[in-house]
């Protein structure tokens, strides 16, 4: 049965109502605030004045239309939920509604959150607490620090929302992927999840950790009435009813004493190292010939910062020729743990050389909270005189030999005369002055050539009006009838003029060749031509040898006059 | 008899026409070989004497009298025939190292290269050749640019890479010709000669009294660009211009 509170402020047929689901209700648990609005469907979002202690989400908006005897209604939902922070009475004020220019006013309503047995239930199963080793930290120390959420069994923890936390002066940092498990207090088994981080202090003094913030995510049966709401049963989920709801944990701030490296016992050959770290030092080979490089390998590994170790520093090598030592490094994603491995090329200049000196690493531990020195060696060697084999090491660490002075004059005779040349070589030969022009005069006949190849390839009038003299040349020494004559003429005039050479007679001539410039001797001329050829071949008129030689030698002549004024 | 004593008398002049025929005329190789035996037996000057009459002259010719000289302590005579012998076999180091080490016998060597680094690889590069082998190189350039592009009339595929040819082959060609004109211009204009005198003074005016501008040592090359008969107008590789008298120099190349 909900209960139920209403205030209404009526304005002609527009009214607007503020109501919620109930009135009391137990901190932890949610309640609906609902702004009614009748008679409209549009309306300004309302500004819902804050109230402290309450935390409005939403609105969503709900609209119906209704018709009753031909009356037509509609209205609109604004719909809230509210979650209080704190216990307390509260009084939702009234909140200003503008409708079409007019200004509704809600009634305000009282509410009352109580600390009822759900939320008693919710603090005792829904909690977070922050791990750290020691609440005393040195500066150059890293400190592993976790935040962990416990829910017991019958809480449906989802996952983990937004961590928000303050640490200043201590940077902090943590791990996006969280880790999850089960954790057993008391006997009784809880679900955690671990958010690991560490902090590495920037500065001394009394800082702190927190107040932090763990948003839980949690599955919540949608109407709950007054029970507990948690469950995320099969059937609940089948039915609907489940949501996930972030419910916010908060931590108290934790204090944290940030404590500046003691300076008494402090080592001369201390660099700044801060952790607990083991030292292993070897070298190989330790038999070997002057003048052969010697790997020494200095392995530092431990917790704590690894950025914060140095090279470790080598004294007495006054035997050695020494390198710049190189180093590799290795840690975890926090800088807790780490490993940092350097490794130094030492070359024995002579035999004295005979072990490698100790290897120090003087660090601070916190936890002993007392400087610290780790050891190695010395590392004995057998070093036997070079046998003169060694490579570019040794020659760099023997003595450089003294520069040997040598000798210098101009080189002997020759014996052979050689090849004669002449002195008067500046002379240039007429030949070689041809052997220039050659190519050039070469090649631009050739491109002369290749040019007119072509057009004589697609110009299909040229071609036929260069041919056309030596072509009819050739057919007039070959001729022995007038009917030959006449065809060579007519070859030639085909040929000249680019036209059928069955198309050539003697009325073409004047039509062709007189647009052309023809003067009256050659024309007339032609014209005797193809007259003697006519009558010769159709009335037999001089149809004879020495005529038809007469006439092939007369149009000999003509193609020759022709050929001289280029039509 | 009568034909014995003429077979025997024609035998015997036969001989006597060889023996004196190679009397007289000694081939080149022989004379090259006496002179060295000159050189070896330390006779320097007889050695110069021999070396010169030689002909035709070679490059291991100037190259044996340079060294002649050398020993005989005209080393600035030395420079000249290592020069000499340079320019017939510009690529043979051991002229190049003898050149350089009488050059530097007489600290005229850095005095005799072009002042800036670009016109001593410049040299450098265009002496190294003779001038035969620049001809052929030009040639060479000149004829294969030629038959890049004339076969890039018909190879219409392989126009572009024939042009390429063509152009490289006619740079290449170009490069060759200009190498030639500098050498045989450059001679031509401005003849280059050694100091062969100890000292001698570069004056202002080819007179014996006018003011010495600067000093020649022995060595030195120069070129010649003004020739007035006793006196010679030249230029120092430094730049440096003055008159010397003909007779404290010799030319490279030999008339």
């Amino acid at each position: 049965m909900m209960a139920c509170f209403c205030a209404v402020a009526a304005r002609a047929d527009v009214s607007v109502t503020a109501s919620v689901d109930r009135n009391r209700v137990a901190f932890g648990e949610s309640l609906t605030f609902t702004i009614a609005i009748q008679g409209t469907q549009s309306s300004a979002q309302p500004s819902v004045p804050a109230v402290d202690g309450l935390n409005f989400s939403g609105p969503s908006t709900q609209t119906t239309v209704s018709i009753v005897n031909g009356a037509m209604s509609q209205s609109l939902n604004l719909v809230y939920q509210i979650t209080p922070t704190r216990l307390g009475e509260f009084t939702i004020p009234a909140v200003p509604v503008i409708v079409a220019s007019k200004t509704y006013q809600t009634e305000p309503i009282k509410l009352m959150v109580t600390q009822g047995r759900v939320q008693e239930d919710l603090r005792q199963s829904l909690f977070a607490k922050v791990r750290l080793n020691s609440q005393q930290v040195y500066l150059g120390q890293t400190a592993p620090l976790t935040v962990v959420l416990f829910a017991r069994a019958n809480i449906p923890l989802k996952g983990v929302g937004a961590f928000t936390y303050e640490a200043d002066g201590l940077g902090y940092r943590f791990l996006q992927n969280l880790k999850s498990g089960v954790n057993t207090i008391n006997g009784e088994a809880f679900n955690i999840y671990l958010i690991e981080g560490a902090i590495s202090p920037t500065r001394t003094g009394s800082l702190a950790f927190g107040p932090c913030a763990v948003k839980a995510q949690l599955a919540v049966q949608r109407h709950s009435s007054g029970g507990w709401p948690y469950g995320d049963s099969i059937l609940d989920e089948m039915m609907g009813r489940v949501e996930v709801r972030e419910v916010p944990v908060t931590i108290d701030p934790i204090p944290i004493e940030v404590l500046p490296l003691p300076e008494e016992g402090k080592p001369a050959d201390f660099t700044g190292a801060v952790g607990q770290w083991n030292l292993e030092v070897t070298a190989k080979p330790t038999e070997l010939a002057v003048g052969d490089p010697i790997t020494l390998t200095m392995r530092i590994s431990g917790s704590g910062n690894i950025d914060t170790v140095a090279t470790p520093q080598l004294q007495g090598l006054d035997g050695f020729k020494t390198y710049d030592p190189t180093s590799k490094t290795t840690k975890d994603e926090l800088s807790t743990t780490g490993e940092r491995v350097f490794q130094q090329v030492l070359v024995p200049k002579s035999t004295e050389a005979k072990q490698l000196p100790q290897v120090r690493l003087s660090y601070f531990d916190p936890v002993a909270k007392a400087y610290k020195t780790a050891v190695q060696g010395p590392i004995h060697l057998a070093v036997k005189a070079g046998n003169g084999s060694s490579t570019a090491v040794l020659a760099a660490v023997t003595p450089v030999r003294p520069q040997e002075k040598l000798g210098r004059d101009i080189v002997y005779l020759k014996g052979d005369l050689g090849p004669v040349a002449t002195m008067a070589w500046y002379d240039s030969a007429p030949t070689f002055w041809a052997l220039n022009v050659l190519p050039i005069f070469s090649l631009l006949g050739l491109i002369a050539w290749k040019r007119r190849t072509d057009r004589l390839r697609g110009d299909v009038a040229y071609a036929r009006r260069t041919r056309a003299a030596k072509n009819a040349r050739k057919m007039l020494a070959e001729t022995n009838s007038f009917d030959q004559v006449q065809h060579a003429l007519q070859s030639y005039l085909g040929d000249l003029l680019n036209i059928p050479v069955s198309g050539i007679t003697a009325s073409i001539v004047d039509e062709q060749l007189v647009p052309l410039g023809l003067n009256g001797d050659l024309l007339t001329a032609l014209k005797k031509c193809f007259e003697a050829c006519d009558n010769a071949r159709f009335a037999g008129v001089g149809n004879n040898e020495a005529e038809m030689r007469a006439t092939a030698n007369k149009v000999g002549e003509l193609i020759d006059a022709l050929e001289k004024i280029h039509l | 008899m009568r034909l014995k004593r003429f077979t025997y008398n024609f035998g015997c002049a036969c001989v006597l026409s060889v023996a004196f025929a190679g009397a007289v005329v000694a081939s080149p190789a022989d004379e090259l070989k006496a002179a060295n035996q000159l050189y070896d037996a330390g006779k320097f000057s007889d050695a110069i004497a021999g070396y010169e009459k030689i002909e035709p002259k070679t490059a291991t010719l100037f190259f044996n009298l340079g060294n002649a000289c050398f020993r005989e302590g005209q080393i600035g005579k030395a420079v000249l025939n290592f020069e000499r012998a340079r320019r017939l076999s510009p690529r043979d180091p051991d002229i190049l190292a003898n050149l350089k080490f009488a050059q530097q016998k007489l600290g005229v060597d850095e005095l005799n290269a072009p002042t800036k680094a670009w016109q001593r690889f410049l040299r450098s590069a265009i002496d190294s050749r003779t001038p035969g082998e620049w001809r052929a190189f030009e040639l060479t350039g000149i004829w294969l640019a030629a038959l890049a592009i004339g076969l890039s009339l018909w190879l219409h595929r392989a126009r572009t890479a024939l042009m390429v040819v063509s152009v490289a082959a006619f740079a290449w060609s170009a490069a060759a010709a200009a190498a030639l004109s500098y050498q045989a211009v450059g001679e031509r204009a401005a003849p280059k000669a050694i100091i062969l005198a100890k000292e001698t003074a570069a004056r202002f005016a080819p007179l014996p009294d006018a003011t010495i501008h600067f000093k020649l040592g022995e060595g030195t090359a120069v070129s010649i660009y003004e020739d007035r008969g006793e006196w010679l107008y030249v230029e120092r590789a430094d730049g440096q211009q003055g008159w010397v008298k003909r007779d404290a120099l010799a030319r490279i190349a030999m008339e």
